[in-house]
C-alpha cells in the first residue's frame, strides 16, 4: 500500500499530503537532499517509461515534478511492496492539481494554495488504479462506493484542516491583490480558453450547466459553515466550484452566454431550503445505478478524466501547433520566435535548447571539461529551462549562460566544511594523530603537493611526520629526504614546526609502514601525518587493489587525490576508479588539483572529478614554490570556464 | 528640376502643412505620455521592506515564514528553491513608524506589510542568499534562524557559526567598500534562535557565548588558512584577495557581537520556537520586526 502521497513546492512547502502510514520527514528530506541539490544518486530519464525512483530506508520514493511551478509530487511505499500502479498515479494527479490549481500557483508572492479539496479527486484516482491493477471483476467492485458514505469521509476530513484559516485570512489576500498589482507572468492566459472549450463541449445538458451554476452561487455566498448533511451536498458542489475557479469566470462566459442567465436562475432557486436540493438534484447527472442498485459516481470521474485529457492535450500540443499553419503560419511563428528571443517571454522547448546547448558543450570541452562531464552539466541545464519563460531582453543564449553558471556553482560548492585545520584540531583533542594519505596516478605531483600541504601545516606551527610509503619507486624516498631537508631548514629558519621523515627502504608492504608510521608518530607526539603512496594507474587492477588493504590498515582521516588539471577526459575514469578502490564504506575525501598554473583557463578538469564523484576540491597547486597551494574559489573557477 | 522633390516626404515633413503639424503635435504630446506609461509599468509597483530569512539547512526557516503568512505551521521539507511572501505584521505589533497612526489610518494597514524572502539553507544552494547580501535594495533586516539544540554540539555549532561569520563579513564588506561619505543604510541581524522547547535547546544567552566563540575560532582557522585561488587563476581580479578582509576589529582578540555596531549591523538574539510547545513562541521576533518597520 502507499503510505504518503506529498504535493511540495521547491521553496519547501507541502501543499498537500495524505498518509496512511506515518512516515518521517527525513525520508522526504533526503530525497531532496541527494537527488535535487546534490544531484549525488542519478535519476533515470523519463523517456525510459517509468519514474525514477529513490530507496532510503526500506521505502521506495517515486516522484514527478512540474519546473514552471516549481512542484514536485513524491509518494512513498514500502520497498517490500509492488507497486506497479504509482508511475499511473503520479501523472494522473500532476495533471489534476496542475489543472485545478495552476492559477493559484501562479502567484508568486504567497505559498498558499487553497486546495483542501484535493481529497476527494486523489481518493478517486486511488481507487481506480488500484481497482484497475486487482483485475477485472474487482474492478468494478473498486468502483461502486456508495456516494454518501465516500462524500461525508472525505469532506470531513479534508474541510476542517485549514478552513478556517483560510477564510480568516482571505480579506487580507484581497486586499493586498487589489492594492499592489503583482507583475506576475501570466502563462495561464492563452490556455484557460482552450480549457473551457473542452469542457463546456463535454459538459451535459441544462441539468448539469445549471448544478453547476448552483455551486458557483453557493460559492459566491462565501461558503457557511455546515454541518451534519451538508456536508455531502457541499462537497459536491466543492468539486465542481473548484473547477470554475480555475477556468475563470471569463472562459466560461465567452463560450456560453446562456451560463450567466442559468446561474441567476439556479441562484433563485437555490433559495429553496438545503435539504430540498438535496432532493431536487437529478440522479442520472451525477451518477448512474448500476444493476445492483449501487451508484457509480460519474461526474467526479468524469471531470478528472477531462483534467488529465486537456493536461495531456496541452502537453502534446506544443509541438503540431509550431509546425502546422502553412507556409504563412509558420515563416510568421519564425520571425515571432526570432522576436520574442531578443525581446524575451519565449517558452523554451527542447527544440530552442538543442542548438545553444550544443554549443554550451563545445565550448565547455574547450575547457578541458571531460565530455561526460559536459554532457551531464548542459542535460542539468535543459532539464532547468524546458518550460520556462525567458524574461523581458533576454535571450535564449544569456538564459543558457546563467543557468549554466548556477549549475556550475552548484557541482562545485562543497557540502561540508573543508577546515583542515580544524579538523586536525578536533582529532587531536582525542590524543591521536592527524592521518592523512595522498593517492593518485604516476607523475602527477602527490609528493610535491605532499610537502606543498606539509608547509602550509608548519607554518601553523605543527608537529608533522611524513612517512614514504611509496616502496616501489627508485627515488622515492630520496625524493621525500630532500623535501624534508628543505622544510626542516625553513621550519627553523622561521620558528615554524617541526617536521620528520618516517622510512623503511624499498620494497616492503606499504600498508605496513603506514600503520607503523602512525604507531611511531603516536608514540613521539606527532599532530599529524602524511602519507605518500606509490602512483598507481588507476585502471590496473592488480595494483589498485593494495589500496583496499593501505586504508584499512593505516585508518587516514582524509585520503586526497592528486589529479593533474592537464589530463582531459580521463579525470573521470581516474576519480571514480580511486574513489572505488579502498573497499567499502571508504571513499576518497578531496582532491588536489595540481599544475593548475599551466592550463590557463582550461581548467574543465575540476568540474570533470567533482562530477564523477561529488567530491570537493579541497586545493590547487598553482607553482612549483612549497606556497604554491590555494583554497578553491568557485566563483573565479565560474568565470574562467564560462569565459 | 528644382534642388528638392516636391512629392517626397522628406519636403513634406518640413512643410508648413496641416497635417505634417498635426502629426508633429500628437507626436510631441504623446511621446511623453506614452514613454511615462511604458516606464510606469515598467517599475516595480511598490517597493516593500523586505526581511531576509537566512540561515543552516533545517533550522527553520520555511516553517517561520508559513507561521507569519498563515498564522499556523504548514508541513515543510528541505528547500531547493527562494520564496518570497507578501505577509502583514500580526495585529498585536505595532510598526515602529506607526506609533503616532490611530488604527483606523489606511497607512497604518500598509506599514504593516512586508516582504519575507526566503532562502535555501543547504551548503550548494546559498549563493540565492549570497545574492541577495550583495544587493540589499529593500532589505530592512536579516534574520538568521538557527536550531538552538543543534548549537550544542561541535558540528552544528561549526556549520552555524561559519553561515553566520560570511553573513557577517558580507555585511561589514559592504559598509567598508561603500563610496559614500554616509555610508550605506543600517541593517540590523537577528539572530532567532529557533527550538527553544526542546530539551537541549541552549537558552539565548548561552547561543550567543557559544556562537561569538565560534566565530572567533572561525576567523582564527581562516587567518592561517590558505589563501583563494581566485587571484592567481583569474589574473583580472587583483584586488580580490590582496585584501582579506577580517570580521570586527581588524580581526584581533575574541569576536563580539557588539563589534558589529561600528559597521552599522546591530546583532540581536532572541529565543522562540516555531512549532512545539503548547503553541508557537515568536513574540521577541516579532517585536523584532515591528521596531525595524
Amino acid at each position: 500500500m502507499l503510505d504518503t502521497f506529498e504535493i511540495l513546492t521547491t521553496s519547501g512547502v507541502v501543499l498537500w499530503s495524505r498518509r496512511y502510514a506515518s512516515v518521517g520527514p527525513h525520508i522526504i528530506n533526503s530525497l531532496i537532499r541527494d537527488v535535487f541539490i546534490e544531484e549525488r544518486v542519478q535519476p533515470q530519464t523519463e523517456d525510459s517509461g517509468s519514474k525514477p525512483t529513490y530507496r532510503k530506508e526500506g521505502y521506495t520514493l517515486k516522484w514527478t515534478t512540474v519546473k514552471d511551478l516549481g512542484l514536485i509530487f513524491v509518494a512513498v511505499y514500502q520497498s517490500l511492496v509492488h507497486m506497479t500502479w504509482v508511475d499511473k498515479l503520479l501523472d494522473n494527479i500532476r495533471a489534476l492539481f496542475v489543472g485545478l490549481y495552476g492559477e493559484q500557483l501562479e502567484n508568486k508572492k504567497s505559498s498558499v494554495v487553497n486546495c483542501n479539496k484535493f481529497a476527494p479527486y486523489f481518493e478517486r484516482q486511488i481507487q481506480e488504479l488500484e481497482g484497475q491493477s486487482d483485475g477485472g471483476s474487482s474492478a468494478t467492485g473498486a468502483k461502486l462506493t456508495p456516494p454518501s458514505s465516500t462524500d461525508n469521509e472525505s469532506a470531513d476530513e479534508s474541510v476542517p484542516k485549514i478552513n478556517p484559516l483560510q477564510r480568516q485570512q482571505k480579506p487580507l489576500y484581497d486586499t493586498s491583490a487589489d492594492s499592489t498589482p503583482v507583475p506576475t507572468p501570466d502563462t495561464s492566459r492563452p490556455t484557460t480558453p482552450a480549457q473551457s472549450h473542452l469542457l463546456t463541449g463535454k459538459a451535459g445538458p441544462g441539468a448539469k450547466l445549471s448544478r453547476r451554476g448552483k455551486k458557483k452561487a453557493a460559492a459566491l455566498n462565501s461558503a457557511p459553515v455546515s454541518s451534519g448533511d451538508e456536508a455531502s451536498v457541499k462537497r459536491k458542489g466543492k468539486a465542481s466550484t473548484k473547477k470554475n475557479r480555475v477556468w475563470g469566470d471569463f472562459g466560461a462566459e465567452e463560450e456560453d452566454p446562456s451560463m450567466v442567465l442559468d446561474y441567476s436562475q439556479s441562484d433563485l432557486r437555490d433559495d429553496a431550503p438545503e435539504a430540498e436540493a438535496l432532493e431536487a438534484i437529478d440522479p442520472e447527472s451525477w451518477g448512474s445505478r448500476t444493476g445492483k442498485g449501487q451508484f457509480v459516481l460519474k461526474d467526479l470521474d468524469l471531470e478528472m478524466d477531462q483534467i488529465i485529457a486537456e493536461q495531456n492535450a496541452k502537453s502534446q500540443s506544443g509541438t503540431p501547433a509550431a509546425s502546422g499553419g502553412g507556409l504563412v503560419g509558420s515563416s510568421l511563428g519564425a520571425i515571432g520566435g526570432l522576436f520574442r528571443n531578443v525581446v524575451g517571454g519565449k517558452t523554451l522547448t527542447d527544440e530552442d535548447l538543442a542548438k545553444p546547448l550544443k554549443g554550451m558543450e563545445e565550448h565547455l570541452l574547450k575547457k578541458n571539461v571531460a565530455r561526460e562531464a559536459a554532457v551531464r552539466l548542459c542535460e542539468s541545464v535543459k532539464r532547468d529551462l524546458v518550460g520556462l519563460k525567458t524574461s523581458s531582453f533576454t535571450t535564449v543564449e544569456s538564459t543558457i549562460r546563467t543557468s549554466m553558471e548556477k549549475a556550475l556553482t552548484k557541482i562545485l560548492t562543497p557540502t561540508s566544511s573543508l577546515d583542515l585545520l580544524r579538523e586536525i584540531t578536533t582529532v587531536n583533542t582525542s590524543n591521536r594523530p592527524y592521518v592523512l594519505s595522498i593517492v593518485g596516478v604516476n607523475g602527477v605531483g602527490k609528493s610535491t603537493n605532499l610537502s606543498k600541504i606539509a608547509f602550509f601545516l608548519l607554518q601553523n606551527h605543527h608537529r608533522v611526520l611524513i612517512a614514504a610509503a611509496d616502496t616501489f619507486r627508485s627515488g622515492a624516498v630520496e625524493q621525500l629526504r630532500v623535501h624534508v631537508r628543505n622544510l626542516q631548514e625553513l621550519s627553523k629558519r622561521e620558528g615554524a614546526g617541526h617536521v620528520d621523515l618516517f622510512e623503511k627502504g624499498y620494497g616492503k608492504d606499504a600498508a605496513n609502514i603506514a600503520a607503523d608510521a602512525v604507531a611511531h608518530a603516536a608514540k613521539e607526539g606527532f599532530n599529524v601525518v602524511l602519507i605518500d603512496t606509490a602512483g598507481r594507474r588507476h585502471n590496473d587492477q592488480r595494483l589498485m587493489s593494495s589500496l583496499e588493504k593501505f586504508a584499512k590498515l593505516a585508518k587516514p582521516d582524509k585520503i586526497l587525490m592528486v589529479g593533474e588539471a592537464l589530463v582531459g577526459s580521463d579525470s573521470v575514469a581516474q576519480a571514480r576508479n580511486f574513489n572505488q578502490s579502498f573497499g567499502p564504506g571508504r571513499g576518497l575525501d578531496g582532491f588536489v588539483i595540481s599544475k593548475c598554473d599551466t592550463v590557463g583557463d582550461m581548467v574543465g578538469t575540476l568540474v570533470s572529478m567533482v562530477h564523477a564523484t561529488g567530491i570537493p576540491v579541497v586545493f590547487l597547486g598553482v607553482g612549483q614554490h612549497y606556497a604554491d597551494l590555494r583554497g578553491l574559489n568557485v566563483g573565479s573557477v565560474c568565470r574562467l570556464l564560462m569565459s | 528640376m528644382a534642388w528638392y522633390d516636391e512629392d517626397s516626404w522628406a519636403t513634406a515633413a518640413f512643410a508648413p502643412r496641416g497635417s505634417t503639424i498635426a502629426i508633429t503635435f500628437l507626436l510631441a504630446v504623446l511621446l511623453p505620455v506614452l514613454l511615462h506609461q511604458f516606464l510606469y509599468r515598467k517599475a516595480t509597483p511598490t517597493t516593500l521592506p523586505s526581511f531576509l530569512l537566512i540561515g543552516p539547512s533545517g533550522s527553520g526557516k520555511t516553517a517561520f515564514l508559513t507561521l507569519t503568512e498563515r498564522k499556523a505551521v504548514a508541513q515543510t521539507h528541505t528547500s531547493t528553491a527562494p520564496l518570497g511572501v507578501e505577509v502583514l505584521l500580526p495585529e498585536d505589533y505595532m510598526p515602529q513608524s506607526s506609533h503616532y497612526r490611530s488604527p483606523g489610518d489606511p497607512a497604518y494597514e500598509r506599514s504593516r506589510r512586508f516582504l519575507l524572502l526566503d532562502t535555501p539553507g543547504h551548503g550548494k544552494l546559498r549563493h540565492f542568499a549570497t545574492k541577495q547580501l550583495a544587493n540589499p535594495a529593500n532589505v530592512r533586516g536579516i534574520i538568521f534562524v538557527l536550531d538552538a539544540a543543534s548549537v550544542a554540539e561541535e558540528t552544528g555549532l561549526n556549520e552555524t557559526a561559519e553561515y553566520l561569520h560570511d553573513v557577517l563579513l558580507a555585511l561589514q564588506k559592504r559598509y567598508t567598500e561603500a563610496t559614500t561619505s554616509k555610508g550605506p543604510k543600517e541593517i540590523p541581524v537577528l539572530i532567532a534562535a529557533n527550538k527553544m522547547d526542546l530539551f537541549t535547546a541552549l537558552p539565548p544567552h548561552l547561543v550567543t557565548q557559544q556562537l561569538e566563540k565560534a566565530i572567533s575560532d572561525v576567523r582564527k582557522s581562516r587567518a592561517k588558512g590558505l589563501k583563494d585561488s581566485g587571484r592567481t587563476l583569474g589574473g583580472e581580479d587583483e584586488d580580490l584577495d590582496e585584501e582579506r578582509e577580517w570580521l570586527g576589529e581588524g580581526g584581533e582578540g575574541s569576536f563580539e557581537f557588539v563589534q558589529m555596531e561600528e559597521v552599522g549591523t546591530t546583532v540581536t538574539v532572541h529565543g522562540g520556537n516555531v512549532i512545539g510547545g503548547e503553541s508557537a513562541d515568536v513574540k521577541s521576533w516579532y517585536e523584532w520586526i515591528a521596531a525595524q518597520l
